[in-house]
């Protein structure tokens, strides 16, 4: 059992002495050689700054046009879940959800879960943490994938081509802009800085 | 050891090549069936997995058309052999390199969610380029095989434990930590 004085490597099941870690160090597992805890550059209020930004940035990238497509002076101008209604109307529901939950959804829920616990160790007295938000933010960070949703834009906008003409628009920027600060966020988020017996309780993740 | 998942051994196992076979069979539509269909002034155009990587690099996008392949295509079958190959040296008298078959495992675990790449792209199409008889791209039945593959194999390196490949195998043949 996990405990604030000892760390359980996720992967192979070894436990070590808890140490506290300098900026760029590395706790590596003396089994298996994975890294089980990191001491980030990024220590302090950078993570949940990113968290604000992102979530601040979410709106926009929800609701302002994504991109405008044009074809012989007719034009065309999507949001970020327009793909989603069109797989929903041809009846592809199962998939059109998919794609709302790991694009759109489960990002945005992450970076508020990744805020609220870093905020609650910020702020103990005011936010208590909760095991349940550190369970919730291990599994959501295997499902929300906004940087695959970005890359398969750019491959989409390649495969286009000549046969409509694209503009990317205010919502992809900060969509982009909300990917890139929810992969720092959880770069500069370590679980077990959080609250070592409280991350414990969480399923076990590969690093 | 936690609370929320304890170390299941060969019950893991079996869930993760459960999970697997049925992403293996959901592999076989994914490849065979359109994922696409583009329709512009009156010509169409259905597309697979594989005809539309063949088409991106014949355009000369060999940059983009390899990194398709890699997402839609090798990544795929990579998982799925990789997962084959840890339940099989977990359920055969323990690993020989515990410590290399571990790292298997991360990166299993790593570039399964790029597999998506291939959803979002249709997602994103068809919901951009809807012309009438202009310009039209509709998703078929193939991108749907795709993702069930796709969240299938990710669940199945989920199933699997890695603490599975450190454990002793007990004399009923079933793993001890």
């Amino acid at each position: 059992m996990e405990s604030v004085e000892t760390l359980t490597c996720p992967l192979c099941g070894l436990e070590h002495r808890r140490v506290s870690l300098l900026p760029g160090e590395k706790a590596v597992c003396t089994r298996c050689d994975s890294v089980m805890s990191r001491g980030h550059r990024s220590r302090g209020d950078a993570p949940l700054a990113w968290c604000v930004t992102g979530l601040l940035l979410a709106p926009a990238a929800c609701f302002l046009p994504f991109m405008s497509a044009g074809k012989l002076g007719a034009e065309r101008v999507s949001a970020l879940f327009t793909g989603v209604e069109a797989l929903w109307g041809n009846g592809m529901r199962a998939l059109g959800a998919l794609v709302l939950f790991a694009g759109g959804v489960l990002p945005v829920a992450l970076l508020a879960i990744l805020g609220l616990l870093l905020a609650s160790a910020k702020f103990p007295s005011i936010i208590p943490l909760r095991g349940g938000l550190i369970r919730a933010a291990r599994a959501l960070e295997e499902a929300a994938i906004p940087e695959v949703q970005v890359l398969a834009i750019l491959v989409a906008l390649t495969r286009l081509g000549g046969l409509v003409h694209v503009r990317m628009l205010a919502g992809f920027w900060c969509y982009c802009a909300m990917s890139l600060c929810l992969l720092l966020a959880e770069h500069g988020f370590d679980f077990g800085e959080i609250s070592p017996a409280d991350a414990a309780e969480g399923s076990p993740v590969a690093s | 050891m936690t609370r929320a998942r304890i170390f299941q051994g060969l019950r893991g196992t079996s869930a993760s090549a459960a999970l697997a076979l049925g992403a293996v069979i959901m592999l076989i539509p994914a490849n065979t069936l359109p994922v696409l269909t583009t329709a512009t002034t009156g010509i169409n155009r259905s597309d697979t997995i594989f005809s539309g990587v063949a088409e991106l690099w014949r355009r000369g996008f060999a940059p983009i058309a390899i990194i398709v392949f890699a997402a839609s295509i090798v990544i795929p079958f990579l998982k799925i052999a990789g997962l084959g190959w840890l339940i099989y040296n977990v359920r055969h008298g323990g690993p020989s390199n515990p410590r290399r078959l571990t790292r298997i495992y991360v990166a299993l675990d790593f570039i399964g969610r790029w597999s998506m790449l291939d959803v979002f792209l249709a997602a994103f199409l068809t919901g951009l380029v809807r012309f009438g008889a202009l310009a039209m791209v509709q998703a078929r039945a193939g991108i749907v095989a795709f993702a069930a593959a796709v969240v299938l194999t990710v669940l199945a390196t989920r199933a699997f434990d890695p603490r599975s490949i450190w454990a002793k195998p007990a004399a009923d043949g079933a793993p001890s930590s």
